[in-house]
């Protein structure tokens, strides 16, 4: 396997959180969701293909890509990232499809009570491959890999809170009061498994983009020492749950550390950027900018949307999904693919024969263009969450899928090598998803 | 001391498939635990190999099974473990290399540039000419091309942690 370094199936990954991302558009598109309506099957299925089919899939292939990078050296387990994939994708499916028994639909019943253990084989296989790669005494010394392992806790947190409700919704087992639950799980999943697992890999992403040094920082400690407390915290709140106590405080405690986390976060990234060497940084950075700025605003949301609830709550965790995560995860996927599709074929004719500049493959104005729709859906979104207004949401998520169809498109552009020159494209052109190979060539190898 | 289980790679199929398995040879060398030997199967006698993984500090030891199937185990060779403080995967006895012949300063430059700028120069150096280069950051990339191109390298981050320090040494070929 030439390219030790690149995983084999992160594009499969990112073809299925893509696919997953349209879907949840197009179905909110048809009003399926809307504000102060999401406590509907047909509105929980659309929010579980987008946290779960599109973010976290896209999360746990950029772990599966970046992981090696973080802990400079192979990826363990390789051979379970297919079986992974099928089995959170089979999972998503299942839990989108068994939302739709709330509606009435009881023949789904089923669908909705195997979800779980298609999520859960899922994460389980990725955690293995991730752990195994990032824990040697070395890299445990690396904040950022810390922060990754912590986020994987956090997302054991998840599920087993949403298996739980599933098991509760369904009528099938204990009765958890959901209105506690909800709230503990929408923290386990947006602020400690994504946002941390983010976190971990934009230190060095963002790094390597702004060409900045790596240094130890104490930040990066700060950052691990406080959300390693919060996740405690919610993980103990979770376990008290299971024997019906009280679980307020650690709500109200967690939600106190949000802000410092994220105020610590934002300070380390400051660091990070200007201590660049690179002069002008280039699209993927500038819009993981506004990025940033959507984690800044989703977090003063946040206290009106523990105190006061309602509207601000949807607010809030809308911009934290759409506008940080969201923008985050799509400014870097168009940089990355570019970059993965670059090595996959230019890397073996380096020295050979002319290859074109990396920055090539992509149409920057266009990705600027989408990245800009979808910023604008995103605010447009999170205010007419707050106005609860059901006409202006759905022109948020109309520009969302616009945005998001523009994108694909681009990323479509990226893979078939688009906007080369005909002279500058190899004659057979590489998969659109299947597994990231090179051109072999024959080298010292001869019988 | 017990010495672990030998790791083994069985490159029949991949050259059933008509594909190379040079790469997936090095990467397994890369993936060896330390003191942990390569059993390798192969459809025929690997010779060009034995050099190759000689110089990574790898004794072999070769056989014909009865079923006509070449098995080739390599051992790590005592005290010819990476010198401390050198990159997981880098060349043993880099510094009994020769002087560099070239030197790149290659700081500030954006990637995947700095491994552009390492390939085209080696592909011109002659067999054993050394090259250095200054980088920014490890180059994850160019590792597995210099070794599927059949070149060594050695390499680690200077004591500050700004600047990696990189040696290559050119193999016998690269067309």
């Amino acid at each position: 396997m030439p390219g030790k370094h690149l995983s084999r199936w992160t594009l499969a990954w990112f073809g299925s959180a893509l696919l997953f991302l349209l879907a949840a558009c197009g179905l909110a598109l048809l009003g399926a969701a809307g504000p102060q309506d999401w406590s509907r099957g047909a509105g929980l299925a659309v929010v579980h293909l987008f946290t779960l089919g599109w973010l976290c899939h896209v999360m746990l292939g950029a772990l599966i890509q970046f992981v090696p990078v973080l802990a400079a050296r192979p990826l363990a387990l390789p051979m379970l990232a297919l079986p992974a994939l099928i089995a959170a994708s089979a999972g998503t499916v299942d839990l989108a499809l068994g939302f739709l028994f709330l509606d009435g639909h009881d023949a789904l019943r089923p669908l909705f009570l195997i979800a779980p253990f298609a999520t859960g084989l899922g994460f389980t296989l990725v955690a293995l491959m991730v752990a195994a790669t990032l824990l040697t005494h070395a890299t445990l010394r690396l904040a950022e890999v810390r922060l990754v392992l912590l986020a994987l806790f956090a997302l054991a947190g998840l599920w087993l809170s949403g298996t739980l409700m599933v098991l509760t919704l369904s009528g099938t087992a204990m009765v958890l009061d959901l209105a506690v639950t909800r709230p503990l799980h929408i923290l386990l999943g947006v602020g400690g498994w994504l946002s941390l697992a983010a976190f971990g890999v934009s230190y060095k992403l963002f790094a390597m983009f702004l060409l900045a040094p790596e240094k130890i920082s104490r930040l990066r400690d700060a950052i691990f020492l406080t959300a390693m407390l919060g996740v405690t915290i919610l993980l103990t709140a979770l376990l008290l749950l299971l024997t019906e106590r009280s679980t307020a405080w650690a709500m109200g405690v967690t939600l106190g550390l949000i802000p410092v986390i994220a105020l610590l976060y934002l300070s380390e990234i400051t660091r990070i950027w200007q201590s660049r060497r690179r002069a002008a940084p280039e699209g993927n950075m500038l819009w993981s900018r506004v990025a940033l700025a959507f984690l800044g605003l989703a977090v003063l949301l946040a206290l009106p949307g523990w105190f006061i609830g309602g509207v601000w709550a949807e607010a809030a965790i809308f911009l934290a999904l759409v506008g940080w995560l969201s923008t985050l995860t799509l400014a870097q996927m168009v940089k990355i693919v570019s970059f993965l599709t670059w090595i996959q074929i230019f890397a073996p004719r380096i020295g050979r024969r002319p290859v074109p500049l990396v920055q090539k493959l992509s149409n920057a104005q266009a990705v600027a263009f989408c990245l800009a729709l979808w910023s604008a859906g995103a605010v447009t979104g999170c205010v007419a969450l707050l106005l609860a207004s059901s006409a202006g949401f759905r022109l948020a998520v109309a520009l969302l899928t616009l945005a998001a169809l523009g994108l694909v498109r681009e990323l479509i552009a990226i893979r078939h090598l688009s906007h080369l020159a005909a002279q500058e494209r190899p004659a057979t052109l590489p998969h659109l998803i299947l597994p990231l190979t090179q051109p072999l060539q024959p080298v010292e190898f001869r019988s | 001391m017990t010495q672990p289980t030998p790791l083994e790679l069985d490159v029949r199929p991949i050259i059933r498939r008509g594909e190379e398995p040079f790469g997936a040879i090095m990467a397994a060398a890369d993936a060896l635990t330390p003191g942990q030997a390569l059993r390798l199967l192969a459809p025929f006698r690997p010779a060009p190999l034995f050099n190759v993984m000689a110089n990574r500090g790898f004794a072999c030891r070769d056989r014909q099974r009865d079923d006509g199937v070449w098995e080739v185990v390599f051992t790590p060779t005592p005290g010819a473990e990476t010198e401390t403080g050198m990159a997981h995967g880098s060349a043993p006895g880099a510094a009994f290399w020769p002087d560099p012949v070239r030197e790149l300063d290659l700081i500030g430059l954006a990637p995947p540039e700095p491994m552009v700028r390492i390939l085209e120069e080696v592909t011109l150096l002659a067999p054993g000419d050394v090259l250095f280069a200054l980088l920014d950051r490890e180059p994850m990339f160019l590792f597995p091309e210099l070794a599927q191109r059949g070149h060594e390298w050695a390499g680690n981050f200077a004591r500050s942690g700004e600047a990696y320090r990189l040696l290559v040494r050119a193999g016998a070929q690269d067309d």
